[in-house]
């Protein structure tokens, strides 16, 4: 929000970006479960990747956490490893 | 004794008596072994996520056992063996669960601090998490 309102060099545009916040520790969700297939597929797009940070705003420790639980339920097949 | 949980994928095509026949075989391995049994779940069919072995749906069954490695040997063996099971998997929970169990102590205990101010600011909930 206030980098928004900084004055910028003339020419380049202005535009409002929403601070992203780690899902994880907003709802305060400890235990990130592999079975959990619905909080999962939240994390996995169509091509079945696993959603970097960058995109997702989730804090290090629950990234490490969810792609944890992402790779184990790919194992038995809860999740894909890819799509066609 | 250690917590585990066993996953296994059979063959939709077998009949619900032969699901039931692995069950209690796992068990008695377990049971013989010194091991004890939380739960069973058969959380049912299932499409799977990929192709395996041609399959293209799976009847999960879950356990919830405290065991020890050498029962978990014997387990995944057996699983390996019956033709039905299609996939498993083996998860350690324990350390998990300590985990969980400091988390909520720790929260309690800030929460009893806190008493008199029963409203922390969102901002600051977060950072909390983060610790």
């Amino acid at each position: 929000m206030k980098s928004a309102k900084e004055k910028r060099p003339a020419g380049q545009k202005q535009y409002y970006r929403r601070k992203k916040v780690c899902k994880f520790c907003v709802e305060r969700i400890d235990a990130i479960n592999y079975k959990d297939v619905k909080l999962l597929s939240q994390f996995v797009p169509e091509r079945a990747k696993i959603m970097p940070r960058r995109i997702s705003g989730v804090c290090s420790r629950h990234q490490r956490q969810l792609n944890d639980a992402i790779k184990k339920a790919r194992n038995i097949a809860l999740l894909p490893f890819a799509t066609e | 004794m250690r917590s585990y949980e066993i996953m296994f994928i059979v063959n939709p095509n077998t009949a619900e008596e032969e699901i039931d026949k692995i069950s209690s075989q796992l068990e008695g391995i377990i049971t013989s072994g010194g091991g004890t049994v939380e739960k069973i779940e058969k959380m049912g069919k299932r499409r799977l996520a990929y192709d395996v072995d041609k399959h293209r749906e799976g009847f999960y069954v879950l356990f919830v056992i405290a065991a020890n490695g050498d029962i978990i040997k014997e387990c995944e063996r057996r699983l390996r063996v019956i033709d039905a099971v299609i996939k498993y998997i083996t998860v350690r929970c324990d350390e998990e669960a300590r985990r969980l169990g400091k988390i909520k102590h720790y929260r309690q205990k800030r929460a009893a601090r806190r008493g008199s101010h029963p409203k922390p600011a969102p901002a600051q909930s977060v950072e909390e998490a983060m610790q």
